[in-house]
């Protein structure tokens, strides 16, 4: 029996298959309006490349904004949890790890068995999310890598509220028409300062400890996360494929569910 | 002088949920008898309210934690504030209009919703004129700036009842002189003279009201727990509309039997019993139902609340019903932790509540138009961590429904769930 776990986001869905502790293959789909065509989807192509189709015994857990509702799925399981699963597979010595997902954030507190002691996220506004950063890329009329990669050489750094998104908006539209106008890779610096500001007050709401991990698709931007990691002074650890934690997670409780004898 | 039509629709709609309520209950051969209790009990009140004005009697219009006993006394008819206004959104599904009342008379959405509510309820006619509005202090600033806005509204004459933060031989005399005050102004403006006999008669019930919430709270320490979810809002209806009436005794003590019974046959409200919650704060009032269900299909209850639920040691003596009417103020459970400076005595009491309880997890209902109560989150949560207790910390209002969906709450509780079954 293999593990599959499937992470339905409202962006991309991602699927993940382990056979023990070995991740045998992994996908990335965009998330379409159907969540059972997106589950499928992912489940096919994860499928595919493992070689293996669903009559060879496959047990699935499925997580994220559509995860209860995945036929396909045995077994569904709350996002935080799964992170907590994901994380702890990778970085053993986690003990806070911060999800920066397209419409959400959450920061969670991660034991030293894996399991979820603490989370906190922020669901209320688009500011501090990845669907914020797209927005800000096409104001900015410039692609998300390049802003990432911009921000690094940012000798300043441009006020941008950190409380909404909507004056963010117009906030960075007035230093790019400003005369002279504020540099890019300062207003870059500063919306991504933004970001990382409401992210921090989400950590210390659950108090900061440990090794810190940082997952979900934002982790890929290398401009926040060093903002990040300048501001709460310490490094952390960020996985090759930060959006596939989860589905990892899901994956790792899927692997549970096998050990234990569990039938969906 | 007789009820306006509008104000006579409101109170009427809730008398006819009542009944329409109890007539379900009656044609139910499981259904308690306490529940039949209580629904008459609050067709009751309402029906003397209704009718006061046609019956010639004064009616007092009084804000949260009020000594209502004091107007039963005198035979004026209470009218509480809160507790008709969330009635009206309760019964009525009438949030959303009493809100935007509220917002018209310029009160923002920072403040508490109850009562931005009662001010939108007055506002609107929908509650009877009163022929005087009481109002103190207890429990936080809303409430004490509540009383001024709706005499301007309502053009009636109001006495200010001012609390004490502390106990103390002087602060209980200067408590006991500020009765006697409202009770002067009250048989001026009303015409009608204190019974003394009926307060000590009145302050009788209430000590056994009193031993009664203490045994039921005493109940709930079984395991499993007898008392469902919604029964936390019960009890609050009872002290805060029928403080010392013998209505509230005849529920309370049926609701006693009823859970002794369970207790007895080892019966819980939910079945499994999986998760013994602490509840800090109140649920939000729209979703009673939801907590029910969302209880039994996770076997989550509610076991104590120490905020509402927890009264403080001491009786009350009906040979000294004006002292005994003002040592029952600093007795309300809500008086520890909500008023004036958090004691120790206040944060033991939610260890002691985690132990005795045998609680799993606790659940701060954070009701951002309460912010002198929410200051205690992060108190409560680090005190709660020490004893082991996780605790989830839910933005929310307990009467305006555009602040949380009930799709979010359900995330955030399953989530919790999850972390409780996890550890």
């Amino acid at each position: 029996m293999r593990a599959l776990g499937i992470d339905i986001g409202s962006l991309s869905t991602k699927a993940i298959i382990l056979d023990g502790n070995h991740i045998v293959a992994s996908s990335i789909i965009a998330t379409d309006e159907e969540t059972e065509l997106s589950a499928k989807a992912a489940v096919d192509e994860v499928l595919k490349q493992a070689g293996i189709s669903l009559d060879d015994g496959v047990f699935i857990v499925s997580t994220g904004v559509g995860g209860k509702n995945v036929s396909l799925s045995q077994q569904s399981k709350s996002l935080t949890t799964c992170l907590a699963r994901g994380v702890h597979r990778l970085f053993p010595s986690v003990r806070m790890s911060i999800d920066l997902g397209a419409e959400s954030s959450t920061v969670i507190k991660v034991s030293d068995r894996g399991r979820l002691n603490d989370w906190v996220n922020q669901d209320k506004c688009a500011a501090g999310t990845g669907i914020f950063l797209q927005q800000m890329a096409k104001l900015m009329q410039m692609p998300l890598d390049e802003m990432a990669g911009l921000s690094l050489e940012a000798k300043g750094r441009a006020d941008i509220t950190s409380t909404c998104a909507v004056f963010a908006e117009s906030e960075v539209i007035s230093h790019v028409h400003r005369e002279p106008p504020t540099p890019k890779e300062d207003i870059v610096a500063g919306i991504y300062y933004s970001v990382v500001s409401r992210v921090i007050s989400l950590c210390k709401r659950i108090g900061i400890e440990g090794d810190v991990a940082v997952t979900g698709g934002v982790g890929l931007n290398k401009g926040l996360v060093k903002i990040l990691e300048d501001e709460l002074g310490l490094s952390v650890l960020v996985p090759e494929q930060p959006q596939l934690v989860a589905a990892l997670g899901a994956a790792v409780v899927a692997q549970e569910s096998i050990d234990k004898g569990v039938n969906g | 002088m007789t009820v306006p039509e509008t104000e006579r629709s409101k109170i009427s709609a809730i008398m006819r949920a009542c009944r329409v309520i109890n007539r379900m209950n009656q044609a139910n051969p499981d259904a308690p008898k306490s529940e039949g209790l209580y629904y008459k009990m609050l067709s009751d009140y309402y029906t003397r309210l209704l009718n006061a004005h046609d019956e010639g009697k004064f009616i007092a219009a009084h804000t949260v934690f009020f000594p209502s006993e004091i107007l039963y006394a005198m035979d004026i008819v209470p009218m509480h504030t809160e507790m008709t206004t969330w009635m009206i959104a309760l019964f009525l599904g009438g949030q959303a209009e009493i809100l935007s009342a509220g917002a018209e008379l310029g009160l923002v959405p920072e403040i508490c919703s109850p009562h931005r509510g009662l001010a939108g309820a007055f506002s609107l006619g929908a509650l009877p004129r009163p022929d005087a509005m009481l109002w103190s202090n207890l429990i936080c600033d809303n409430t004490a700036k509540s009383g001024e806005l709706i005499m301007e509204m309502k053009k009636c004459p109001g006495f200010f009842l001012d609390h004490p933060f502390q106990r103390s031989e002087t602060e209980d005399k200067y408590l006991i002189s500020e009765l006697e005050d409202m009770i002067g102004f009250l048989e001026g403006k009303s015409g009608r003279k204190m019974d003394w006999d009926k307060l000590s008669d009145i302050v009788a019930k209430m000590d056994r009201q009193i031993e009664l919430f203490r045994e039921i709270g005493e109940l709930r320490k079984a395991v499993p727990s007898p008392f469902p979810n919604r029964g936390f809002l019960q009890l609050l209806t009872v002290d805060y509309l029928c403080p010392g009436q013998q209505d509230a005794i005849d529920y309370l003590e049926a609701l006693r039997d009823e859970l002794a019974e369970m207790v007895r046959e080892k019966k819980g409200a939910v079945s499994p019993e999986r998760f013994r919650l602490m509840t800090l704060f109140v649920p939000p009032m729209y979703l009673i139902g939801f907590m029910e269900k969302i209880g039994r299909e996770h076997g989550a209850i509610s076991v104590v609340e120490p905020l509402f639920t927890r009264w403080a040691e001491g009786r009350l003596d009906p040979s000294r019903p004006l002292e005994s009417v003002a040592k029952k103020a600093a007795m309300i459970p809500e008086r520890r932790s909500m008023y004036g400076p958090l004691g120790q005595e206040a944060l033991q009491d939610l260890i002691d509540c985690a132990e005795q309880y045998r609680v799993d997890g606790a659940v701060y209902w954070a009701f951002m138009g309460c912010r002198h109560t929410c200051a205690t989150v992060k108190l409560f949560k680090d005190l709660l961590n020490e004893v082991d207790v996780p605790m989830l910390t839910i933005d929310c209002d307990i009467v305006d429904p555009t602040i949380n969906s009930e799709d979010e709450i359900r995330e955030k509780l399953e989530q919790f769930f999850e972390l409780l079954e996890d550890r």
